[in-house]
């Protein structure tokens, strides 16, 4: 299985990921081996008929539907880089954005 | 002076000491000042009183940040305490400081934490493994007598083995997963180290039992501990022939065959079984585990918590690409890439519902083998002692191989130990027992016997 360079920019688009163009010939080679291993999968007999194993309890469990304590010890204007009024602050979406400021916060 | 403050003086002491190890992310200071305010509040009739317990740094706790090895999250302080942590307070233990792991876990040699490699404590050009490496490399120096660390595809035993220390994995489902940040949802829980099998049992049992806040934490009560048997009459332990490849290190083949013979005259019936799908563990966690982590790691965008990447962004996807692309190390962007692949149009079938299919005849071997009475299983947990720092960066392929006999019990969901077997050249080596769900109890009681019985610091 061989990933283009094009193909790596792509995922990473998907995957909302910077990745540096001087970077992605290594990448596509790493992604490559990487496929190229997990590609063996495609010898073990495993019918449609196998269903696949999920760990962990067979049914869910349903909590009281109770209001509770605030359970956090501080809000998510001490964590978030940038918020204001109750609100995280982010750049305009670009494809509505476009007769703003760049850059402007909405 | 309480026990609780000369144990957490102590302790800071130690670990201050233990620097040049890079196995601790906290400051020295911090680190100092949160263990004497949490000596001050403990608990005396506590069980765990004044016993400091080392945590890694993908678990939540309010005193310490929680990076995940990784520049993305530098500087975050949870807001809560995860569920294990809590139990640990109450129980009055001392939380010793956020230990040093590659980056969200993605690793098996602490290389890829963005904040420098921990070394091994015995020999300092060589891996203490991975992910857990901080806290195997800490409990193995003496620094604290239990650690946490989390498993995802055998992120404590492996460390455990290259460090010569017990590493736990219990039952998915056994330890709530509130406050382990997420990596691979479906395979992640939280482990124990421990200088002895007894330490690492006494905080697994402290932190396992129901938890309202993880609906994968199954409805039962706390590991009850068993107590040291006298033999092993009774029990019937199987050797997978699978996990004894012709390449496996000679040295590690020859400890475990001296375990055995020890088993054996500890009366167990030793018998040769098959996992037949065995070759087939690793290219299956290295589909589904960057499937998850792919979906887990979308959370991390500069927005919500974190720090966000520098400069003037155009808009809000390119703030997305740049935090992303500028925190995420190397292994990390490569797992998400490969997860995304495999998640997306076109590959789905051919790779991660094919893994999921695999991954269920993985778990049938496990079942077909303790169905016939066999009661646990006892492997080799590395296939070769600790290795060079370095060694395997190029390759990841040949990183991930180092998983090839701890995933398995991953992607079964079922409990797993590593505990020291004896040396090759002066490193550790790791045996593995590997038990049915939930009956961590009997494996602690092997464990214990054989830890009695083997001459772990000895030459294989």
């Amino acid at each position: 299985m061989s990933v283009t360079s094009d193909e790596v920019m792509r995922i990473a688009q998907l995957a909302e990921l910077r990745v540096d163009e001087a970077a992605l010939p290594d990448l596509a080679s790493q992604m490559s081996r990487i496929l190229d291993y997990v590609a063996q999968l495609r010898a073990v007999g495993a019918g449609d008929h196998v269903k696949p194993f999920i760990p962990g309890p067979d049914t869910i469990r349903f909590r009281p539907d109770e209001v509770n304590p605030w359970p956090l010890a501080f809000g998510p204007d001490e964590m978030a880089p940038a918020f204001k009024g109750g609100f995280f602050l982010v750049p305009r979406l670009g494809a509505f954005g476009a007769e703003d400021a760049p850059g402007e916060e909405a | 002076m309480s026990d609780a403050v000369a144990s957490a003086r102590a302790t800071a002491e130690r670990i201050s000491k233990l620097r040049r190890l890079n196995a601790v992310l906290t400051k020295q200071t911090e680190l100092r000042k949160a263990l004497l305010a949490q000596a001050a509040a403990a608990r005396p009739t506590g069980v765990l009183y004044g016993m400091p317990v080392a945590v890694k740094a993908n678990i939540c706790t309010l005193e310490f940040e929680t990076s995940c090895g990784s520049h993305i999250l530098e500087g975050y302080r949870s807001p809560y305490d995860a569920t294990a942590i809590a139990r640990l307070k109450a129980a009055g233990a001392l939380i010793a400081g956020a230990t040093n792991c590659d980056e969200f876990a993605m690793g098996s040699s602490t290389e890829h934490s963005a904040f420098g490699r921990t070394l091994h404590p015995l020999d300092k050009t060589r891996v203490p493994g991975g992910s857990s490496g901080g806290s195997a490399a800490l409990v193995a120096a003496g620094a604290v007598p239990a650690a946490l660390g989390s498993e995802t595809g055998g992120s404590v035993r492996q460390p455990a083995a290259f460090c010569g220390v017990v590493g736990i994995k219990p039952t998915y489902g056994r330890v709530s997963r509130y406050g382990l940040v997420a990596f691979g949802s479906s395979l992640d829980q939280i482990g124990v180290f421990g200088r002895s099998v007894h330490d690492a049992a006494r905080v697994l049992s402290v932190i396992s039992g129901r938890d309202l806040r993880d609906n994968t934490c199954e409805d039962r009560d706390p590991l009850r501990l068993p107590t040291v048997p006298e033999n092993l009459d009774g029990f019937v332990i199987g050797i997978p022939r699978e996990y004894f490849p012709p390449d496996l290190d000679p040295g590690v083949r020859r400890a475990c065959e001296r375990a055995i013979r020890i088993l054996r005259e500890l009366g167990a019936a030793v018998r040769e079984v098959s996992l037949p799908h065995t070759p087939y563990a690793v290219p299956t966690y290295y589909i589904i585990a960057p499937a998850e982590a792919s979906s887990n790691l979308a959370r991390y965008d500069g927005v919500r918590y974190g720090p966000r990447a520098e400069g003037s962004l155009a808009d809000v996807r390119a703030l997305y690409r740049e935090t992303r692309g500028s925190g995420f190390g190397a292994e990390v962007r490569r797992r998400i890439l490969i997860g995304t692949y495999v998640l997306s149009s076109g590959y789905y079938d051919a790779y991660y519902r094919k893994a999921q299919q695999v991954r269920a005849l993985i778990a049938q071997d496990f079942r077909n083998v303790f169905d016939r009475g066999v009661d646990l299983l006892f492997t080799p947990t590395t296939p070769t002692p600790a290795f060079k720092a370095g060694a395997k960066l190029a390759d990841p392929v040949q990183m991930y191989l180092s998983d090839i006999f701890v995933c398995t019990a991953n992607l079964a969901g079922l409990p797993a130990l590593s505990l020291p077997i004896g040396r090759v050249k002066g490193l550790p080596i790791g045996g593995q027992l590997i038990g049915p769900h939930f009956l961590e109890d009997e494996m602690l009681e092997a464990a214990y016997a054989l830890e009695r019985a083997v001459p772990a610091a000895e030459e294989a």
